[in-house]
């Protein structure tokens, strides 16, 4: 399976991009934690919420007296309030505002040790959950009507994916992962938040996203930029046959800023950045904006012309946002608790808990009730999973030693209990996924110290330099078992760092290989500023929100190879803001 | 810009009438750059875009460059049980570059093939909505850069492909046509002061009073555009068109479990001409109450024997007999013979092509199209336009004269028996153009009250049934429209695997059938009916014709690359392209009709929620 990291940007272009944070150039790794459960006694109970709990009995009262019963049963409505600006090229792409809610029904038959969503063999998992469109006015009538409906189309597939797993399992050879239950039992919630709500004027940001677009085009080498704003308040009930009661809600604002080149050979050259903020009052001014804006162009103009690498293995020099991403790849896929579980998976770490798998100065935690590092957004804090478990603090990896998984309510053999880890995008069943990963070292040093012990490395093995990568955009880690155990992640700044002194030199066309347990065990020390990495990530359960951070790594030995490029040649002539022949012009 | 993809999911091109053809004049006051930004960038074009063959000193050049781009402004409501689903309204502008390599005997274009050129960006996209004149070159010229490279890309595997084949078809790729110059004065959308997601509300609380119905919507779609063109050869245009759209489908189940759908929808050039609530209401009712009567209805048996089509059904079966009969261009040149198969039994080929002089209708009728047409009796129509998406005025056509065939719909992709366009290349969404009607009028010289038709029809069905035991005759009142009907895409979608591949053969799928006893005159509903056989053959030996003229305004598909073929007529205002046609009922002699068409399902387990009918 592919696990590209990507962005919320839903523009076609954009496939293989990661979003990221601003460095938080900050050395403390103190969160700010919220409470699981905000005593708000001002927050009023949605009249839906009582709506989908009378069907909810009606339907339980029924289908769970059927053979085979429905042993549990869950509503979740998804109420969504989302603004959207973009501009391109210096010009309003689109300015918009939409409301939408959603009903999901969750149903499932057997029992928590056997249900319709047991794995046979090397069946596909069933990864979508149908999304039913519901009226965005409250008519509790309207509602249950739906769930009546979905209800019943759910048992009924439930049902038949019941029946065909048990007359299957006959002939499987089961595995000891296997054996696990397939539903963890877990503490019923209930927990009544405030509704949240945003309020934008879109009109300035409709004049910001011209004005910073406009800006790109004084560059020749931008072929095309693109700048959206976007804003959502999402609310969000659940109620479950097993007497869990939730509404709460989430509000997320985000600035991206996109542009495209090409190389003289036609690769294509791509620099994203982006910004998060949860407050309006934290939104980017102009100042902040304009300088990536002219970092993004610099290093675009720079990776246009700069000359590509050779195929080489030598050390490597990551800054704290490319390590993150680097570790959210090689060792945080692998660390979801559903990927133990599943015969087509590589299970790079299911036997190895209580092993050494990094240097014993590394310690990783999934803490996704952690709102911020370091004065900056994380994007993979939330109050309860898509399974209506509270977030949780979730270490992963003590001093080198394998402890945890991230987990969902899909147990594995010894972890019978899910961590509040069960993410999907809206209409992908959840599963097992990364929230905030937090690399933490114990051997960190300055990035002074760390550069000179780099340039040391590079002596050492006698090579003419090494690659200081400071970004990576996505890249993909195959987990599965037919697929060889192998991340690749796409650099999309790297600088060659010559041991003799000579100025570091931009470079292009990289890609990292290599096996990931191997790469994970060379890194031989750390810098001692946590930066953060916001991004949007893509699996089977569609695209979640994370973050990831970590401080600069430096791996002893790192494997590279040329990217793939494009065969398609630069614009023939040149962009007409640009052209030394005018034609016409603006009247 | 931003990448749209070809065959986008939001749009209808409609039609108004351009109230001033004020040509080439006030367009400059407007604080509009679309056009000048075109034509810089064309002119440089022209001037400059080569490109070398490599390991050669040779240069190629486009021979023709075209820039559409469409502005669209839309307003998308919908509705169920009273209740607001969504409410949208924004504004985005779509552009389409293309670029043709070789001559107009013989070009890149209407090649079907599995592997061409990707560019990174793409000749479409989405555009910035400002009309400024910047960023728009900077989208053109890049545009224009990938549109020029797919084609000299496509251009050479045509010609690999062709040099494969043993005879070469001596029909040009593109016809010439004159230059139309026809700027008008931008619009300014015109919403009226209703207030339509009420509306949206207040229609669909119809349906709370059908407990028995399982799903409903009602969606409100209102749209302004303005369409811009573009060519190398000197066409400038800038139209104005409109479309607006009440369509709402809603279903039940049966007692045996077999799922019924109807639906119900009417359009109109602007929003402000839409039929008020209680008018809407008047027919949502209808179409739920013979909802209900269907549900309870016995399911159709299979029959032979003579049909009449009422006025409302034999236009909608008209459109989709008539709409791949009357494409008069040739098909695409395909790659892949499994490609052509399929599209060929979506009815993709024309029947009448070559068939020129022939009698292909019963020697009364005249057919006629006519994108000039405002209205009928009265009546309005919806489906004109003056000047066509290949920038040709559009003409009103003679299709049929005394029931011989005497012209087909061409665009500027030549055919067998026509190579010159008659302005009716249609797109709906920055599609490749395709002969497509507009108004499209039947009439008879002979034509007889419809109770006149219906006594012939009782005559003729008490002969035909003498000696059987169940003596009855079929009446289809309305033909199904899935598109709408059907609530979701999946079913969609499943109908179209089972019954597209007939569609070109004659599978028709009627929605609300009567059996008549010829005795006593009693109407019975039935229930499932599909009709197969019923081909543009079949229209020659029409047995009877009504004087009840009825207009029925509907979307043409085009979102699916449906165009020119039975599928056609499945359009919704989201993916069509307006059109219409008159008709009067048609007694057939002989058709046949088979029983159920859907399978049953079980019954929900539960009875529905409780829901007040009153809202």
């Amino acid at each position: 399976m592919r696990f590209p990291l990507i962005t919320a940007n839903r523009s076609r272009w954009i496939s293989h991009l990661v979003g990221l944070g601003l460095v938080a150039g900050l050395a403390l790794l103190s969160a700010e934690r919220a409470e699981a459960y905000p005593p708000d006694a001002q927050a009023k109970r949605s009249p839906l919420l009582g709506a989908l709990q009378a069907e909810l009995d009606r339907s339980m009262k029924t289908y769970g007296a059927q053979d085979p019963p429905a042993y549990y049963i869950g509503y979740t409505v998804t109420d969504s309030v989302r603004v959207d600006v973009s501009g391109s090229n210096g010009a309003l792409l689109n300015s918009s505002q939409a409301h939408n809610r959603w009903l999901e029904v969750a149903l499932r038959t057997g029992s928590y040790q056997l249900d319709d969503t047991h794995k046979v063999g090397d069946r596909p998992a069933q990864n979508d959950s149908p999304v039913v469109g519901v009226p965005v006015d409250d008519d509790p009538e309207v509602l249950r009507r739906a769930a009546w409906l979905e209800t019943d189309k759910r048992y009924r597939d439930a049902e038949e994916a019941l029946i065909k797993i048990k007359t299957g399992k006959e002939v499987k050879v089961e595995t000891a992962e296997g054996k696990a239950p397939d539903f963890s039992r877990e503490q019923p919630h209930v927990s009544i938040g405030p509704e949240v709500t945003i309020n934008v004027d879109r009109t300035p940001w409709e004049a910001k996203v011209r004005a910073y677009t406009k800006a790109f085009r004084e560059s020749a080498a931008i072929i095309n930029s693109i700048v959206t704003f976007s804003a959502q308040a999402q609310n969000v009930m659940q109620v479950t046959s097993e007497g869990t009661q939730l509404q709460y809600g989430q509000i997320r604002y985000r600035l991206e800023l996109f542009i495209q080149g090409k190389a003289p050979d036609g690769m294509d050259i791509e620099r994203y950045n982006n910004f998060d903020w949860v407050d309006p009052k934290e939104a980017p001014d102009d100042k902040a904006v304009y300088a990536a804006e002219s970092t993004m162009r610099k290093e675009l103009e720079g990776l246009v012309k700069a000359p590509l690498v050779d195929p080489t293995v030598g050390p490597a020099l990551l800054t704290g946002r490319a390590a993150a991403v680097f570790f959210h790849e090689v060792f945080g896929h692998r660390a979801e608790g559903h990927r133990q579980k599943d015969v087509n998976e590589g299970q790079t770490f299911s036997k190895k808990v209580g092993e050494q798998i990094l240097p014993p100065f590394l310690s990783i935690t999934d803490d996704t009730t952690m709102k911020k590092l370091g004065g900056q957004e994380l994007l993979g804090y939330y109050q309860f999973d898509d399974e209506g478990v509270p977030a949780e603090r979730v270490t992963l990896v003590d001093h080198g030693v394998l402890k945890n998984f991230e987990m969902s309510r899909s147990p594995l053999m010894g972890f019978p209990h899910s961590n509040g880890h069960g993410r999907r995008q809206l209409g992908a069943t959840p599963v097992s996924r990364q929230g905030n990963l937090i690399v933490q070292s114990s051997k960190s040093m300055t990035d002074a110290e760390l550069r000179r012990k780099f340039i040391e490395l590079i002596k050492e093995q006698q090579k003419p330099y090494g690659l200081l990568i400071d970004d990576i955009a996505g890249g993909f880690t195959f987990t599965g078992r037919g697929q060889p155990q192998a991340f690749q992640v796409q650099p999309l700044v790297v600088y060659e760092v010559f041991a003799d002194g000579r100025p570091d030199e931009l470079v292009r066309g990289v890609d990292i290989v290599g096996t990931p347990l191997a790469a994970l065990t060379k890194i031989v020390a750390t810098g001692n500023t946590p930066e953060v990495f916001n991004g949007y990530c893509g699996a089977e359960s569609g695209s979640v929100p994370v973050a990831a951070a970590s401080p600069a790594i430096l791996i002893s030995e790192m494997e590279v190879q040329k990217k793939e490029t494009s065969t398609d040649r630069p614009p023939i002539l040149p962009p007409p803001a640009h052209d030394p022949v005018q034609t016409g012009g603006q009247q | 810009m931003r990448h749209a993809g070809r065959i986008a999911a939001a749009a209808v091109l409609s039609v108004v009438f351009l109230s001033s053809t004020s040509e080439v004049a006030s367009a400059q006051q407007d604080n509009d750059h679309t056009l000048q930004a075109m034509r810089d960038e064309m002119a440089r074009s022209k001037a400059r875009l080569e490109l070398q063959i490599p390991n050669s000193d040779q240069t190629v050049r486009p021979f023709y460059i075209e820039y559409r781009l469409l502005d669209l402004e839309v307003r998308e409501i919908g509705a169920e049980f009273g209740d607001l689903l969504s409410s949208r309204h924004a504004r985005n502008r779509f552009m389409d570059v293309e670029a043709r390599m070789g001559s107009y005997k013989l070009d890149s274009s209407n090649f079907v093939s599995d592997d061409a050129f990707r560019g990174f960006i793409g000749p479409t996209g989405e555009v910035g909505v400002d009309r400024d004149y910047n960023s728009l070159r900077q989208d053109l010229w890049i545009a224009t850069d990938q549109a020029f490279k797919e084609a000299v890309d496509t251009y050479s595997r045509k010609k690999g492909y062709l040099s494969s084949l043993a005879r070469q078809s001596d029909i040009d790729d593109f016809s010439k046509t004159e230059p139309v110059q026809l700027i008008a004065p931008l619009e300014t959308p015109d919403w009226t002061n209703r207030n339509w997601e009420q509306e949206a509300r207040d229609t669909s609380a119809v349906m709370r009073a059908f407990s028995q119905i399982h799903e409903s919507r009602v969606t409100y779609y209102l749209v302004y555009a303005t369409e811009y063109l573009l060519t190398s050869e000197g066409t400038e245009i800038r139209q104005n068109r409109s479309v607006a759209a009440i369509e709402a489908g809603m279903d039940a189940v049966a007692d045996d479990g077999v799922p019924v759908n109807h639906y119900y929808a009417t359009y109109a050039v602007r929003p402000a001409e839409l039929p008020s609530v209680d008018a809407v209401r008047k027919g949502l009712n209808v179409a739920c109450s013979e909802l209900m009567a269907l549900r309870s209805a016995p399911p159709a048996q299979d029959y032979t024997g003579p049909v009449l089509f009422e006025a409302r059904a034999a236009a909608s079966l008209l459109a989709q007999e008539l709409s791949p009969a009357l494409d008069g261009a040739r098909p695409p040149i395909s790659f892949s013979p499994v490609l052509e198969q399929m599209l060929t039994g979506l009815g993709a080929k024309s029947d009448w092509v070559g068939r020129l002089g022939a009698r292909v209708l019963p020697p009364t009728v005249t057919l006629v199209d006519d994108p000039g047409a405002k209205e009928f009796q009265g009546t309005p129509l919806i489906g004109g336009y003056a000047v066509d998406e290949e920038g040709v005025r559009g003409q009103k056509v003679t299709l049929v004269e005394n029931g011989v065939l005497k012209a087909e719909l061409m665009s500027r992709r030549p055919g067998p028996d026509f190579d010159k366009s008659n302005g009716h290349g249609r797109a709906a969404f920055l599609n490749d153009a395709k002969p497509t009607m507009s108004n499209l009028i039947f009439s008879s010289s002979e034509a007889v009250s419809p109770g006149d038709l219906r006594k012939k029809f009782l005559t003729e069905c008490r002969e035909e049934k003498q000696s059987e035991h169940e003596k009855y005759c079929l009446v289809v009142r309305e033909m199904d429209n899935p598109a709408l009907s059907l609530l979701h895409t999946e079913e969609f979608s499943e109908l179209l695997a089972s019954f597209g591949g007939g569609a070109g053969t004659g599978d028709r799928l009627p929605l609300v059938v009567y059996r008549v006893y010829p005795d006593s005159g009693r109407e019975e509903m039935v229930r499932g009916a599909r009709i197969i056989g019923l081909n543009t053959r079949a229209l020659r030996t029409i047995a009877g014709i009504g004087n009840d003229d009825f207009v029925f305004n509907y979307m043409q598909s085009q979102g699916n690359g449906f165009a020119g073929t039975a599928l056609a007529a499945f359009g919704s205002a989201q993916l069509g392209l307006p059109a219409s046609i008159v008709a009067p009922s048609l007694l057939f002699d002989e058709v046949e009709v088979r029983g159920e068409r859907a399978e049953a399902k079980r019954l929900p387990l539960l009875a529905p929620p409780p829901m007040t009918a009153a809202k």
